[in-house]
């Protein structure tokens, strides 16, 4: 089975997949925006979504430890990978510690950050063409772009929040 | 090497777990075992504390073995070493410092 989401928020995107595979779908892969199921055992599987580091571009070292330890790597896309483990093996879940959960954070925080940046300035380009030609092909972009931007701010205010209360947690 | 906050928890029990060279899963598996199962360390945050701990050079690639698919195994440096030795000192300060509580009963 197939199925098209766009998806901006990891912490809903996870929720959605876990409830997949307690219906009895195994998410399987990811190509913009299609995410492709298996019928699975109702609840067979769980997972989570992850953020590779910039500077850790190695996703082979990082899959390879992953397998080491009894983790499967379904899919990747860009630096953001998913994975999975038997929920039979126990409780499974990427980060266990604050500072690690901070990390995590902090690094989807400047992915969004940085794409928030490039898309501002798509913005006001597209906005200062769309008023000098007063185009309504122009204008329809300039609110497309806004509306991706203000996602991406929603996002970074996300993480920032979720890093605050971790911290008042420590 | 200058270390003086307190090691966190997940790094001071992977230091005591790569004591002799272990791998991801032993290092996991032994930390979940001597806690009685209340340190279950999750792998993104054991991925993240080895390669810091690697970049620190506290910790060192054991063995690699491409040919066999064998694990990577890790082990404590002599960096490694003093760093929790270190951190042993301030626990202990704190256990012996705790005394003055019971003192006052």
């Amino acid at each position: 089975m197939k199925k098209f989401k766009l998806y901006y928020d990891k912490d809903l995107e996870q929720d959605w997949l876990q409830k997949m595979s307690q219906d009895g779908w195994a998410f399987k892969n990811f190509f913009l925006g299609v995410y492709t199921f298996v019928p699975c055992q109702p609840g067979e599987y769980i997972y989570q979504i992850d953020l590779l580091d910039d500077k850790n571009k190695s996703i082979q070292s990082f899959t390879a430890f992953m397998e080491d330890i009894g983790v499967e790597v379904v899919a990747q896309w860009y630096r953001w990978v998913y994975l999975r483990k038997k929920a039979d093996d126990g409780p499974f879940e990427m980060y266990t510690d604050i500072e690690s959960k901070i990390n995590q954070y902090n690094r989807i925080k400047n992915f969004f950050l940085s794409f928030l940046f490039i898309e501002s300035i798509c913005f006001i380009v597209e906005f200062s063409a769309a008023i000098r030609t007063e185009n309504p092909t122009l204008w329809l972009f300039t609110a497309l772009i806004g509306l991706i931007c203000l996602a991406f701010l929603r996002i970074v205010w996300k993480c920032s929040f979720k890093i605050e209360q971790l911290k008042r947690e420590k | 090497m200058c270390y003086n906050s307190p090691l966190t928890e997940a790094l001071f029990y992977i230091l005591l777990a790569v004591r002799k060279p272990n791998h991801g899963y032993g290092i996991i598996q032994e930390v979940s075992d001597i806690t009685n199962g209340r340190l279950v360390l999750g792998p993104g945050t054991l991925y993240g504390a080895i390669n810091s701990l690697l970049s620190k050079k506290w910790i060192t690639l054991y063995s690699e073995d491409k040919s066999s698919r064998k694990k990577k195994e890790y082990l404590i440096t002599t960096d490694g070493k003093d760093v929790f030795y270190k951190e042993v000192d301030r626990l202990r300060e704190l256990i012996e410092n705790a005394k003055l509580m019971e003192d006052l009963v």
